[in-house]
């Protein structure tokens, strides 16, 4: 396989993980919208900005933080590198190039997803639309994960799942980040309603709400969720989940394996940890704390995959 | 005039009853769904094409429901016609960069071809392999008759369309499965294996496996065919490359992939001469693969079409055709040049000036149906006009006289009407010389024209092939 075909598989699955991931952010900022806020406090809109990681760039176009601007920002502008429409945009073009790397029906998913956003940004959208948006990206996202089922498991397939992963292991990481460090602004916090009501938003943006209850008795503690999305290796969101798919698509990789060993070695020790850790430790190490090594880890993998495979 | 269709007004031609009863079957709701189902159906596997129009990010072609039909024996004589022509084209390319003999024959004048731009100098004493330069071949013709059939022009370097050709019949046997029960109908979707038998056989002198490895190379996906190449890779089963893709070492050519460098044989190049190799050719270029040429040359790898096939379809070269075809292979032409006078002699200059209301004149150098001129359809202001810039430059001119191309039943608002069509079709040299049972209809989609460009409000059909 050529290294840029392997190269164009990996970015295409990461962009339409991007793309989903943003569009159930948007999601968050719009539960969180329709609830009343504490004192007077106000700020869910300008959280999702921040776990989007377009605060920067949202904060150069306008001057205030308001709804309708946040979600066209996040969806459709153009000028934002990581919206769901440039996801879609980006996605479509690398699949333009390796469409003949993958089943058409994939390439027609991700067309057809294209085709449909190029209507709905010509349309003017309102803001109580925002569900049906985001329930369409992800109805578009499942058509292109579905269609994956019947590719040849070879490395492209491999790669394909790799971007995934590294992905969801991103964002699903900053988001339980942003619950930390951005959505609850104030310790006095911790513990109240307004906190368990946020754990229960960002279970829902994660689409682990249901599963959640499934895998937990009693009550909704923050100490569960962060096991649930950190360690629990059969929420196929949690970072031991995504670990575990990288590991294995890494190592399922047929093509040079002295690379694959090397990039395998750096990722040992991590996969090992986060099998055996204890959520109880995490917590009293720093939930922070962790989540920041485990995002510099993911993005240095991420760098190593791009430096061994595609240069 | 000539209708495919109808013999006379109220006759229909044997080969088109079928079609008749159809039509006459369908009604307008279901032409209106047909034509829905179609559009969404080439939009979704994105058979789009770029134009110079900023408005539009992507167009796609208007798909006329009508198939053209030739009978077995029209197609046989066009068979016939066109593999002489591409057998021809290829033996004056073998020519013109060894011996020259057509010249020594004082057949062509030399001129005429060594200081043509297309002429690639170090193409000079060089044989590819098979003494095929041109692997794909496509020859636009026109019908004015029932037997009369005239080429418009040959497509020696890398002729476009293939795609049209074979997704117009899957859209056809998809939408009308019954229409191929009642008609038999030749098969063409072999037409990608046999590209690739034809590549593979095209393989270079120091190659030393059976399974020669093919690539396709394109310019990427701003390029207007880029469809065409993406499909043809994946029918093929071969990798679709772009120059960065590729790289020289040692004697031969290899491929960046993720198992590290893996060797190339033969490249069915999509790109022009200028950004093969900036070490030979245009040393501007930021795109090509420097040193690819000396592999070429040396044995290491083919370059499908070779390089300076071009001037084999240069429209001045055209005229000579028949001659080639009677010089090489001693040979009457089967199919018929269109009468063409080149603007560069003074005599014929002087007439096409006289005649320019009754004549189609054309650039040398142009393509798409831009900048020509048809006398019989133009006011006389532009006809002056043409008139300034053609004295300006004579050289850059031919003329031809305006043909009466065949009418084909085309659905035009729900209505059937009769509207002026062409034909390319797909001509592949390789171990064996080989014809498409079908090719590229192109169809003049407004009232009265004469113009069957894409670019310029043309359509397209499936073009049928009648089993004997």
């Amino acid at each position: 396989m050529l290294s840029r075909t392997a190269e164009y598989l990996y970015w295409i699955s990461r962009y339409m993980e991007r793309a989903e991931t943003n569009a159930r952010l948007l999601d968050v900022g719009y539960r969180m919208s329709l609830f009343p806020n504490p004192n007077g406090y106000n700020n869910e809109w300008e959280s999702v900005l921040a776990a989007a990681g377009a605060i920067q760039g949202y904060k150069n176009k306008y001057n205030i933080i308001e709804q309708k601007k946040v979600e066209d920002y996040l969806f459709f502008d153009e000028d934002n590198p990581s919206s769901v429409f440039n996801c879609i945009l980006n996605a479509r073009s690398n699949a333009l190039v390796v469409r003949t790397s993958f089943t058409p029906e994939s390439w027609l998913a991700i067309n057809k997803t294209y085709q449909e956003i190029l209507k709905l940004k010509n349309n003017n959208f309102n803001a109580s639309d925002l569900p049906n948006l985001t329930e369409w990206t992800i109805e578009q996202v499942n058509l292109f994960r579905g269609s994956l089922s019947s590719l040849l498991r070879n490395d492209g397939y491999n790669f394909l799942y790799l971007g995934l992963f590294v992905e969801r292991a991103d964002n699903s990481a900053r988001l339980l980040d942003v619950k930390y460090f951005v959505l609850l602004p104030k310790p006095q916090y911790i513990g109240g309603n307004i906190d368990n009501m946020q754990w229960s938003i960002l279970l829902r943006s994660l689409s682990s709400f249901r599963a959640f209850r499934w895998a937990y008795d009693g009550d909704v503690t923050s100490t569960k969720i962060a096991d649930f999305l950190v360690l629990n290796s059969d929420c196929p969101r949690s970072l031991s989940f995504c670990i575990q798919n990288i590991v294995k698509h890494l190592t399922n990789l047929t093509c040079s394996p002295e690379k694959v060993n090397k990039i395998y070695n750096t990722l040992k020790n991590l996969n090992i940890k986060i099998q055996e850790e204890k959520i109880e430790s995490i917590v009293d190490f720093g939930l922070h704390e962790f989540v920041t090594q485990f995002i510099n880890k993911i993005s240095s993998v991420d760098s190593d995959i791009q430096k061994e495979f595609f240069n | 005039m000539f209708n495919e269709m109808y013999q006379s007004e109220s006759l229909i031609r044997n080969h088109y009853n079928n079609i008749n009863e159809w039509l006459e079957k369908m009604t307008a709701k279901v032409i209106n769904e047909k034509n829905a189902e179609a559009e969404t159906h080439f939009r979704n596997i994105g058979i789009t094409f770029s134009t110079n129009s900023e408005t539009a990010r992507e167009r796609i072609i208007p798909f006329d429901l009508i198939p053209r039909i030739f009978t077995f024996s029209e197609w046989s004589k066009l068979e016939k016609g066109v593999i002489q022509r591409a057998k021809a084209l290829n033996a004056f390319l073998a020519d013109i960069y060894n011996q020259g003999e057509i010249i020594k024959a004082n057949i062509i004048p030399k001129e005429l071809i060594f200081k043509k731009k297309s002429y690639e100098v170090s193409m000079f004493g060089f044989t590819p392999p098979r003494s095929i330069y041109s692997p794909i071949v496509g020859i636009d013709l026109v019908r004015t008759n029932h037997n009369e059939y005239f080429v418009l022009e040959d497509n020696c370097r890398t002729p476009s369309g293939v795609s049209y050709m074979l997704e117009n019949r899957e859209i056809m046997m998809r939408m009308f499965p019954d229409l191929f029960h009642t008609n038999r109908v030749t098969p063409i979707d072999d037409y990608p294996t046999r590209l690739l038998q034809t590549l593979m056989s095209l393989a270079p002198i120091k190659c030393n496996t059976s399974e020669p490895v093919c690539v396709l190379l394109t310019p990427g996906p701003l390029n207007s065919a880029y469809y065409e190449h993406s499909f043809l890779s994946d029918q093929m089963g071969i990798e679709m490359v772009e120059s960065t893709d590729l790289f020289v070492e040692g004697e031969f050519l290899y491929m960046k992939t993720v198992d590290g460098p893996k060797k190339v044989d033969v490249v069915y190049r999509r790109i022009d001469d200028d950004f093969l190799d900036p070490l030979c050719f245009n040393p501007n270029s930021v795109i090509g693969i420097p040193g690819i040429m000396d592999v070429y040359r040396t044995g290491g790898v083919n370059i499908c079409s070779a390089p300076g096939a071009g001037i084999a379809d240069d429209k001045a070269i055209y005229i000579y055709v028949p001659e080639m075809i009677k010089f090489y292979l001693g040979e009457q032409p089967i199919l018929e040049n269109v009468q063409t006078w080149s603007c560069d002699k003074d005599d014929d200059l002087n007439y096409v000036l006289d005649n320019l209301s009754d004549l189609v004149v054309k650039e040398v150098d142009g393509s798409g149906g831009y900048g020509m001129l048809i006398g019989p359809k133009s006011s006389k202001s532009s006809i002056e006009e043409f008139r300034r810039k053609l004295s300006a430059n004579p050289r850059g001119y031919i003329a031809q006289p305006l043909l009466d191309l065949s009418f084909s039943p085309t659905l035009i608002k729900n209505q059937v009407e009769g509207r002026r069509v062409d034909l390319r079709p797909f001509c592949l040299m390789g171990e064996n010389a080989q014809l498409s049972s079908g090719g590229l209809t192109r169809v003049a989609m407004n009232e009265g024209s004469f113009v069957v460009n894409s670019s310029q409000g043309g359509g397209v059909k499936d073009t049928w092939v009648l089993a004997e």
